[in-house]
């Protein structure tokens, strides 16, 4: 478990996050979502316990950042934004190398080896120099570096850049059951199809957090929730608004393109009752489906209202001075 | 300090450069140039008689070896005085290694994911310093070996024991660890501060200097070779640098400078 309090990182004049706060379970994959520049490689780094923090704090798995930093990176395993490989070693002595610096030998670290070059396809090309491989193999090779020693705790930068759609479900695939052994995973994406896909929970942040939520109730922020309803029958969907309007969990209904679409304020909730009762009312009912905004447009909005308000307080600033 | 670790630095430096043909070149190539300029002169001297002229010439060094006739005497202070290269051997080729194994991988950014597993920085130079210098110091003890071995064979066996002596064992077993030594350190420290192999070496390049300067007034000055209390002051100089070094590199090798400057 990861539990991260009021974390701040300076570097010189510039301040690359501050106020970070938020706590990733065990068996939970927790994304970081953010622009270029937004701060998630300095918030991993922190966490592993490559880089100090200026203020504020974390405890990873019961060791708190600074006087348990050796022992947190003992425990973690990261994938850095670059594979950084040793490219005259082949894929084998690459992976053998990072096991013993993790304390792994003899018989335990060949059999670690061989075990994650086959989790990510790679076997084949197991005694290989890394020089030659793509871009695709490299990662794998660094995916499988991040995991031989078996971590509790495990970073992912960008893990499926570079691979095809095959291989970056595979390796979507092996994030998920590493959730099932009860890991905490933490992972920097920019691909939001794949946060949505694989993440427990997102966080969208530009400097420090925007917001922390589930996909789904991402989806639903600054909004309320609406239910697309398509209906065939005589009747046309604006016979329905009265008897949904009279509903005290509808926020509004009207029409659009020949459905109904009706704001509610919880649609995983409402959506029974509010079914019912259009039944009741005589509809016959094809389709029910809940139109939220997509985590993109989430996303964009959110960052984009985090730059403006920056850009409003540089200007206020500078008002000032 | 973790030997265990220090020693999977050392392997995984050492395969490196056993796959890394050019950077070998580089340890081998100059050593054997040093060794082979003054036996060919020796080899030319033994096919050929020195005229009368050219005795007098070098009278003031060949005096230095007033027991043996001159022809012997011009070789000895030949190969005694070309030794002072010897020494460039362990500046030059662990800078080399040292520079190329630091950028190298802050250029391959793979200085990250090492920093990012238990590994202790000075683990990691460790391992790093004895994978950089050991082959230097190898091929400095295996030419000096070569060396005096060769010059006794080709011309007399008398030379083989000037070569050994006991100046020059004690210099091989104490003064080349120690310049080897603080070449590595040098490197480590440029390296961790430019992102470009060459500028490294070039920085680097300067602790030559003083080594190679030294050679030259020993010449000028008409000694064949260094003296016992000469080596034993050499160790004090470079072993006090190495000190200075050892503080410096500490602060210039930190984990957060390195992993911020890497872009």
């Amino acid at each position: 478990m990861i539990v991260v309090e009021g974390l701040r990182k300076e570097f010189g004049q510039l301040t690359a996050v501050h106020d970070l706060s938020f706590t990733v379970g065990d068996g939970e994959i927790f994304g970081l979502l953010g622009p270029n520049g937004a701060g998630k490689t300095t918030t991993v780094r922190m966490l592993a316990g490559l880089i100090a923090p200026t203020a504020g704090g974390a405890i990873v798995n019961g060791h708190t950042l600074g006087e348990g930093s050796q022992r947190i990176r003992a425990l973690s395993g990261i994938l850095t934004e670059s594979p950084g490989l040793h490219e005259r070693l082949t894929a084998r002595q690459n992976l053998a190398f990072y096991g013993r610096l993790y304390g792994l030998r003899g018989d335990k670290l060949a059999a670690a080896v061989e075990r994650y070059l086959g989790v990510v396809g790679m076997l084949e090309h197991a005694d290989r120099r890394v020089n030659g491989f793509s871009k695709g193999m490299r990662q794998k090779i660094a995916i499988a570096r991040a995991l031989v020693h078996e971590p509790e705790v495990i970073y992912l930068d960008e893990p499926t850049s570079g691979l095809d759609p095959f291989a970056a479900k595979t390796v979507r695939d092996f994030v998920a059951t590493l959730r099932e052994l009860g890991r905490s995973i933490v992972v920097c994406t920019h691909n939001l199809d794949e946060a949505e896909r694989l993440c427990d929970r997102i966080a969208i942040m530009q400097g420090t957090l925007l917001r922390v939520d589930t996909p789904a109730a991402l989806r639903r922020h600054g909004r309320n929730a609406s239910v697309r309803i398509t209906l065939n029958g005589a009747r046309g969907p604006e016979s329905f608004l009265d008897a949904l309007v009279a509903m005290p969990a509808v926020l509004g209904a009207q029409t659009r393109d020949g459905d109904l679409l009706v704001e509610l304020t919880d649609p995983p909730l409402e959506t029974p009752d509010l079914i019912a009762r259009l039944v009741a009312a005589g509809a016959r009912i094809t389709e029910v489906r809940e139109e939220a905004a997509t985590l993109e447009e989430v996303y964009l909005r959110l960052v984009g209202e985090a730059g403006e308000r920056d850009a409003r307080a540089l200007t206020g600033d500078e008002e000032a001075a | 300090m973790r030997l265990g670790y220090v020693a999977a630095v050392f392997g995984k430096e050492w395969r490196d450069l056993l796959s890394n043909r050019l950077l070998l070149g580089a340890v081998a190539f100059p050593a054997l140039i040093f060794a082979a300029i003054p036996t060919g002169l020796v080899a030319f001297i033994q096919a050929r008689d020195l005229d009368p002229q050219q005795l007098g010439q070098i009278q003031q060094y060949i005096a230095a070896f007033p027991n043996v006739p001159a022809k012997l005497a011009a070789q000895a202070f030949i190969i005694t005085n070309f030794m002072a290269y010897f020494l460039l051997i362990p500046a030059m080729v662990p800078m080399a290694i040292a520079s190329q194994s630091v950028i190298g991988e802050k250029v391959a950014r793979s200085l990250e994911p090492q920093l990012a597993t238990p590994l202790e920085v000075p683990e990691l130079l460790a391992g790093k310093t004895l994978a950089a210098a050991l082959p230097a110091v190898v091929a400095t003890w295996a030419v000096f070996g070569l060396y005096g071995l060769v010059n006794g064979a080709i011309a007399d066996p008398r030379l083989t024991r000037f070569v050994f002596s006991e100046t020059w064992i004690v210099a091989m077993l104490t003064l080349v660890p120690l310049i080897c030594l603080f070449s590595v350190l040098l490197g480590i420290i440029v390296s961790s501060r430019v992102n470009d192999p060459r500028t490294a070496q070039q920085i680097g390049g300067f602790v030559v200097i003083p080594i190679i300067g030294v050679a030259v007034a020993q010449f000028f000055g008409g000694q064949a070779t260094f003296t016992l209390q000469q080596v034993l002051i050499g160790d004090l100089l470079v072993g006090g640098l190495i000190g200075v070094s050892l503080v410096v590199g500490a602060w210039a090798f930190d984990r957060e400078a390195i992993l911020t400057r890497l872009a």
